[in-house]
């Protein structure tokens, strides 16, 4: 068995390695160059993916069917007890909520709705393994912009990274580079949230006492501190778990996003941009 | 024997293709939490029928525009699939010579081989791919690649073409 390539293919190979290393360079520097062209490139895809999503969607609701069919029975069950839940809720949520508003007034809480919002169908969720972001089918034209939070009714999304007339790219939470300040509800102890991957809590290295003690379940929001590139109050997630960070001088909290960024069919892309 | 402009213009159109389906419905198709890689088969099946050479301008240029479509780091994946374009010409030419199912397996290894290669690679960027989900991607690639790289091998033969049946495809009949 030989493994050897002839000359010739050996210089080519070299060529193809030089040139990747060198694409690898110029992406790291992220010149408009890259970005011009994965924008043309995904104006190009826009009418193509519009017209495969009708037209396969028959072929992807049978695969979800057979692939999900114990999640959406469990989620079924889930549902059926939470609508219970629910309607023993709804006289004393009420007058809960009547209070919610007139203090949203007052307060004039971020996430209570005064933001400029679009909503946008998910036309594509990430393109390979290794990719966590999705598509959407509304871009510059409905007056989106990069850097522009993304959410869904419970919580944050992720934020737009790229964006054509039409449709826009929305990074995921999930995306081990992505990287939001947050505030603990409870404490307003500030720290940084990261995103680990797909199926995985995001891990949120605080300035936080290890004495500190952190309850389970209390809620995250973004910080919105002066730097920071999103609104403050954006609901993120709840902690599961709490650790001590490296060197042992601070905690490490292990938080369960509030949205399930598997099952997005829409977004809202809040109109919200860093001073 | 095509000349070399039909031989480009349909291997545009078959990259074209695939990137398109890859992007469309196969990101909707998980299995386990992890996609088919159609990118990956298109290279394999260019370094059988191919030799190296083939197998990594496939690698290199069917990466390059499938990067152009992803939020990963720029210029990993046509490195990545260069190389794995490349080993799989060279394998594919010493091994192909005893049994026609080898396609299969050589598929299935590249399969596991890119999700290793990937989160190395990317980690090496910087970027915190985790290596506990390369079992999990690796394998459903792996079973994708050995599913499909029969049909792959055939549209390699439509685009270049052959005036005589090579040897992959007396084995493989």
């Amino acid at each position: 068995m030989a493994l050897s390539p002839p000359s010739g293919s050996r210089t080519r190979f070299a060529i193809l390695m030089v040139a990747s290393v060198t694409l690898i360079v110029v992406g790291l520097r992220d010149v408009p160059i890259v970005r011009n062209a994965r924008e043309g490139a995904a104006r190009a895809l826009d009418p193509v993916e519009n017209a495969v999503d009708t037209v396969t969607s028959p072929v992807r609701n049978a695969w979800h069917g057979v692939t999900d069919y114990d999640e959406v029975k469990a989620e079924n069950e889930r549902l059926r007890a939470r609508v219970a839940d629910a309607e023993s809720q709804k006289v004393a949520g009420a007058d809960a909520e009547k209070q919610l508003a007139d203090l949203s007034k007052v307060l004039d809480l971020p996430f209570a709705g005064r933001l400029p919002k679009v909503t946008a169908r998910v036309v594509s969720g990430p393109r390979s393994n290794f990719s966590h972001a999705v598509e959407i089918d509304k871009g510059r034209k409905d007056g989106l912009k990069v850097g522009m939070p993304a959410a869904a009714a419970a919580g944050l999304v992720g934020k737009v990274t790229s964006v054509t007339d039409s449709s826009a790219t929305v990074q995921l939470i999930t995306d081990p580079e992505f990287r939001v300040g947050v505030r603990l509800a409870t404490k307003g102890s500030l720290g940084t949230a990261r995103g680990q991957g797909r199926d995985e809590p995001l891990i949120v290295d605080s300035s936080i006492n290890p004495q500190t003690k952190v309850p389970k379940g209390t809620g995250l929001t973004t910080s919105g501190i002066d730097t920071s590139t999103f609104p403050p109050g954006v609901p993120i997630g709840t902690v599961q778990r709490v650790r001590t960070g490296s060197g042992g001088l601070s905690l490490e909290l292990v938080v369960k996003p509030l949205v399930d960024v598997d099952q997005l069919s829409y977004i809202t892309v809040l109109k919200w941009e860093p001073k | 024997m095509r000349t070399g402009r039909a031989v480009g213009l349909r291997a545009v159109l078959v990259v074209a293709v695939v990137l398109v389906v890859q992007a469309t419905l196969m990101a909707d198709l998980r299995v386990a939490g992890a996609l088919g890689d159609l990118v990956l088969v298109l290279v394999v099946a260019a370094g059988l029928t191919g030799g190296p050479d083939r197998g990594a301008t496939y690698g290199f240029a069917a990466g390059l525009a499938y990067d152009l479509l992803l939020d990963t780091p720029f210029g990993l994946s046509p490195l990545v699939y260069a190389l794995i374009g490349f080993v799989v010409g060279l394998v594919g030419m010493a091994l192909l010579r005893t049994s026609g199912w080898w396609p299969v397996a050589i598929a299935a290894a590249a399969g596991l081989a890119q999700a290793v290669l990937y989160t190395a690679l990317g980690n090496l960027l910087g970027v915190a791919y985790r290596f506990a989900d390369v079992p999990a991607i690796g394998l459903v690639q792996a079973a994708w690649a050995a599913l499909l790289i029969l049909p792959a091998l055939k549209v390699m033969w439509w685009v270049h073409g052959h005036n005589e049946p090579d040897r992959l495809e007396v084995l493989l009949r």
